[in-house]
């Protein structure tokens, strides 16, 4: 049974990894806090589930249709609402970014509607349904795409991030924003790279969980949201890696407090968790400090 | 000066608007008003008791009205949650046109518009409210479904007695409806000699329940019953079912809602569910409004269009014999004390005893084939 | 900050006083009317810590929720009068503030803001999960309403000229306190806490002394709203509700006393007016919240200091 426990949870950081990576890319760079992310994740399951019931198309592509509208969405949102106040007090853009959230998250319940939607039977890839038995774990197959899915994105991430000129961009940014700045880094394009990147992971993750507990609903992105920066900051704010560590720590802290301490606050696992770290160790597990220049 | 200016302006539209929301509807209708969860977690509950409050409204109308006034409905939503239902039932009360209200839905709202209701002194008849405390300490409060009581000793017995199983694991939501009737079951199952291996609480819009599910399989139970609302009944259910819980899942009214079929697909066939009514069930009058209600919105109603079908019949009905006025309608149900003052409506005849509870037996429905047909085995006690 | 001509205070003082007479005593609109001052008490509140003090408190709403459980319980289970449960609840909350403040006095506005919502969801957590203390999500119900003169409050008047007279009192001590050395302790930590420091300031002191009052506001309201609603669930406080306040004082302008309640004037009025509004187009009445979100991310964008902005700061804003 811990096994199975256990692969919950895997499952669960996985998905939290695709969604911590998007905040802590941000934070990052710009240090805000994209509050409107977990709606991004949202909207993410709903434009797939609406591709595939409306506009029947095949799954891989409504999952495709999705990405690519976040990671639209995610570009717009910067541009609108966060790039006007990148030199305003740190306030403003935070409040900002609540105010995104917010009008995303009813905007969702205008055009769906505040009810729970689930996947028919029909759109779902019957290849998703195979279950197999290994001893006493009961193993989907979709926990295996799952986990697949986040390792193969994480890598591209890590390649991208690494190897590529604009993840270079991304890393000079992230170290001194200015500095980068004056060595000629398109500093707007960046960002809005990173947008674009951190929004489609989470599309991905939407749609995933969408199809994973069969259920797509307006509030689920401001539940998740703060379990993935919970996550980011546990593994360090701004440190990718940490932020995937921070994750699958977090899924399995969150199963296993579920299913042998109480599943009542499971969700307070990961508040307590956030606030311990806050409150003890801001730099999380893997962060380093930054010093504040005076 | 312009900012004082500017204060006063919105200040006093202020006041223009607010003072303009108090006012009366047209004339010459009679308005009733109906509260339910109509946006929420429980919508799906609230566009059925939408829908079955406007057939009845209009079957009423088209009959000419109650003595030549047509009956116009109010709808206040209470999203399911009673600070809402407070503010929906003030707004209720306090508006003197309205002669009589139907609601709320969950029994959390009916008990929060409760003493609100008996302040202003108007009928509130719950159509689907069953805690037990529902109806208790007013004499403004009345419904016409059964408690919890009841549903959860019904329940156990029919575990034991009709299905036979000795095992069973509890999942209730930790609300009034869900621990209300998670306690009546354990006490009944608990003298019926019905094994409960595992009583554990959620929260409602849980969507995970994938550790704790692994945790009831690791016990081996005959059943799983559900005690909470069809959203996360379903997500329990498909999760069970993904994880090879191949167990009877039992669950009761607030499962019964077509929001459950839908979210759970194929997962929910078998499951058994109690509930006030079945349209099976139900006579000659209740297959009428069946094949009306299919016309109209192309799908079947539930028990709680029938329910709230029946509670507007009700309340239009007292209006009738005493007219439109809230002590008397108020004094007409509470007359309403014996199965020969009952209403004869579709959901059978509903007389109220001295709280303002209603007795009615409880019915157990089945799925097959996504939809809720009326169990083999039926226990009619 | 700006004196603004007698005759708009008497004014305004006159307006609300005879506001229920002058709206025909409708009860409708009066609990309107309790609604609106209530929240521009808690307006008020929360504009001690992000206004005072430029620190951004996202778990308003758990004072709020500690306020209402601490004098709810009180009431039920020992009887306590309103008049002490409120005392009682408005200390409670203080404590509280003082606990959740203490140990976040190094944080900077980000991960403060943070530390402020995860700690509002734990206390909303506890109540909605507690249910031998709490009763959970079935509420406490029957709260008795206070009484005064042998008489229980009956209708919404009493609430409303009792709300008043707290409103009416914060906003005076609100103004005396921004003008008094504390005031001028708290703008100065605002605008640049490190030079506050190196100026002899003890920002530790007064920050803990913001939170401290700016959560016994907020409990002492809480508390007003057991006593008035008589049911309190822990649905009644969720995130949304510290969002709204939050988006008051942005509205109106943080730090401005008239501000808020401008903020509280103008939003709870709109709530309702779109509650009614959106119910007739069949849309969720919870999507009113989406104008809520649109004025937070169009007043941070053109006009972040407010309407009725604190003159002193506005200049430094950009």
């Amino acid at each position: 049974m811990l096994a199975q426990q256990i692969l919950n949870g895997l499952t669960l950081g996985g998905i939290y990894a695709l969604i911590a990576v998007g905040y802590t890319m941000v934070y990052g760079i710009i240090q805000l806090i994209n509050f409107a992310h977990g709606e991004i994740y949202m909207l993410g399951a709903f434009l797939a589930l609406t591709a595939l019931t409306a506009l029947h198309l095949p799954f891989p592509v409504a999952l495709l249709f999705g990405v690519a509208c976040c990671a639209l969405l995610g570009v717009a949102v910067d541009a609108v609402a966060y790039r006007p106040l990148r030199r305003a007090p740190r306030l403003s853009a935070l409040i900002t970014a609540i105010g995104v959230s917010i009008f995303l998250q009813n905007l969702a319940r205008i055009l769906w509607g505040a009810r729970t939607k689930s996947f028919p039977d029909e759109v779902i890839p019957a290849l998703f349904k195979a279950t197999f038995v290994v001893g006493d774990v009961t193993v989907t197959a979709l926990q295996v795409f799952i986990l697949a899915v986040v390792l193969a994105l994480m890598l591209t991430l890590r390649w991208i991030v690494l190897r590529t000129k604009m993840g270079r961009a991304m890393r000079a940014c992230a170290q001194d924003l200015t500095c980068a700045q004056l060595m000629g880094v398109d500093v707007n394009r960046v960002v809005s790279f990173t947008f674009a990147l951190g929004s489609a992971l989470g599309a991905v993750a939407g749609v995933l969980i969408g199809v994973y507990y069969n259920a797509v609903y307006p509030l689920m992105g401001y539940r998740a949201g703060i379990k993935a920066f919970a996550a980011a900051v546990l593994g360090g704010i701004g440190n990718i890696p940490g932020a995937i560590a921070g994750a699958f720590i977090l899924g399995a802290a969150e199963a296993l407090g579920a299913a042998y301490v109480s599943s009542l606050y499971r969700d307070g696992i990961a508040y307590a968790i956030m606030i311990l770290f806050i409150l003890f160790k801001p730099t999380g597990i893997f962060g380093q400090r930054r010093e504040t220049k005076v | 000066m312009r900012k004082g200016a500017r204060v006063w302006i919105v200040a006093l539209g202020v006041v223009g608007v607010l003072a303009g929301c108090g006012q009366q509807g047209p004339g010459g209708s009679i308005r009733i008003g109906v509260a339910g969860p109509f946006t929420g977690n429980a919508a799906a509950f609230g566009e059925m008791i939408r829908k079955g409050a406007e057939l009845k409204r209009d079957t009423i109308n088209a009959a000419g009205g109650i003595h030549g006034r047509p009956v116009e409905l109010v709808f206040g939503d209470d999203v399911g949650d009673p600070k809402e239902a407070s503010t929906v039932a003030t707004k209720f009360a306090t508006d003197r046109s309205i002669v009589a209200v139907v609601g709320h839905f969950n029994s959390s709202c009916s008990l929060a518009g409760k003493p609100i209701y008996k302040r202003e002194g108007v009928v509130e008849l719950s159509p689907g409210s069953t805690n037990v405390n529902v109806c208790v300490g007013s004499e403004w409060t009345f419904r016409n479904v059964y408690r919890d009581d009841f549903q959860g000793q019904f329940l156990a017995r029919y575990v034991r007695q009709k299905l036979n199983l000795k095992r069973v694991a509890v999942f209730y939501d930790n609300d009034d409806y869900g621990i209300g009737l998670k306690n009546a079951f354990v006490e009944e199952a608990q003298r019926q000699g019905l094994e409960i291996v595992t009583a554990a609480a959620y929260t409602r819009e849980t969507v995970d329940f994938k550790p704790e599910l692994s945790s009831i399989k690791a016990l081996n139970p005959d059943a799983l019953f559900v005690s909470g609302l069809y959203n996360e009944a379903a997500l329990i259910t498909l999760q069970a079912r993904q994880q090879g819980l191949t167990m009877q899942i039992l669950g009761a009214d607030g499962v019964f809602s077509p929001g459950y079929v839908q979210v759970a697909g194929k997962a929910a066939e078998g499951t058994l569910i109690t509930t006030p009514f079945l349209f099976d069930a139900g006579g000659q009058d209740a297959r009428d409004v069946l094949k009306k209600f299919k016309e109209k919105h192309k799908e079947d109603p539930d028990a709680w269009a029938a329910l709230t079908y029946d509670a507007v019949g009700i309340i239009a009905d007292a209006i009738a014999k005493v007219g439109p006025d809230r002590k008397a309608i108020r004094d007409h149900l509470a007359s309403m004390s014996s199965p020969d003052k009952a209403y004869p409506g579709i959901t059978g005849r509903t007389y109220f005893d001295a709280n303002g509870d209603c007795v009615k037996p409880a019915y157990v429905s089945l799925i097959k084939d996504g939809r809720f047909t009326s169990a083999p085995i039926q226990m009619l006690e | 900050m700006r004196p603004r001509p007698r005759w708009l205070w008497t004014g305004a003082a006159l307006f609300a006083l005879t506001f229920p007479a002058l709206v025909g005593f409708d009860a409708y609109v009066c609990h309107v009317a309790v609604l609106v001052l209530l929240y521009a008490t808690l307006a008020l509140g929360l504009n001690i810590v992000p206004g005072f003090t430029g620190l951004l408190d996202l778990g308003y709403v758990g004072f709020y929720a500690v306020g209402a459980y601490t004098a709810g319980l009180l009431s039920l289970a020992f009887g306590v009068s309103f008049w002490l449960a409120l005392p009682l609840a408005a200390l409670n909350g203080a404590l509280w503030g003082v606990l959740r403040g203490a140990p976040t006095l190094r944080l900077t506005g980000d991960y403060f803001a943070i530390v402020t919502f995860g700690f509002s969801e734990l206390v909303v957590m506890v109540a909605k999960n507690e249910t031998w203390l709490t009763r959970g999500p079935m509420g406490l119900p029957g709260i008795p309403p206070p009484s005064a003169l042998g008489a229980s409050f009956r209708g919404e008047l009493p609430f409303y000229y009792l709300i008043l007279t707290v409103a009416l009192l914060l906003i005076v001590v609100s103004r005396r306190i921004a003008a008094s050395r504390v005031g001028r302790a708290w703008f100065a930590i605002r605008e640049d806490e490190v030079a506050a420091e190196a100026c002899g300031i003890d920002v530790a002191r007064y920050k803990v002394t913001a939170f401290a009052l700016s959560a016994a506001v907020g409990a002492s309201a809480g508390a007003f709203y057991a006593h008035w609603i008589t049911f309190i669930s822990p649905g009644a406080f969720q995130f949304w509700e510290s969002v709204l306040i939050l988006c008051m004082i942005v509205l109106g302008g943080m730090g401005s006393v008239p501000g808020a309640v401008l903020g509280a004037v103008i939003l709870v009025s709109l709530s309702e007016v779109l509650r009614s509004l959106l119910g007739q187009f069949g849309l969720p009445e919870d999507t009113r919240f989406i104008f809520f979100g649109l004025v937070m991310v169009l007043m941070m964008r053109f006009r972040p200091e407010g309407l009725l902005p604190v003159k002193a700061t506005v200049k430094s804003e950009r």
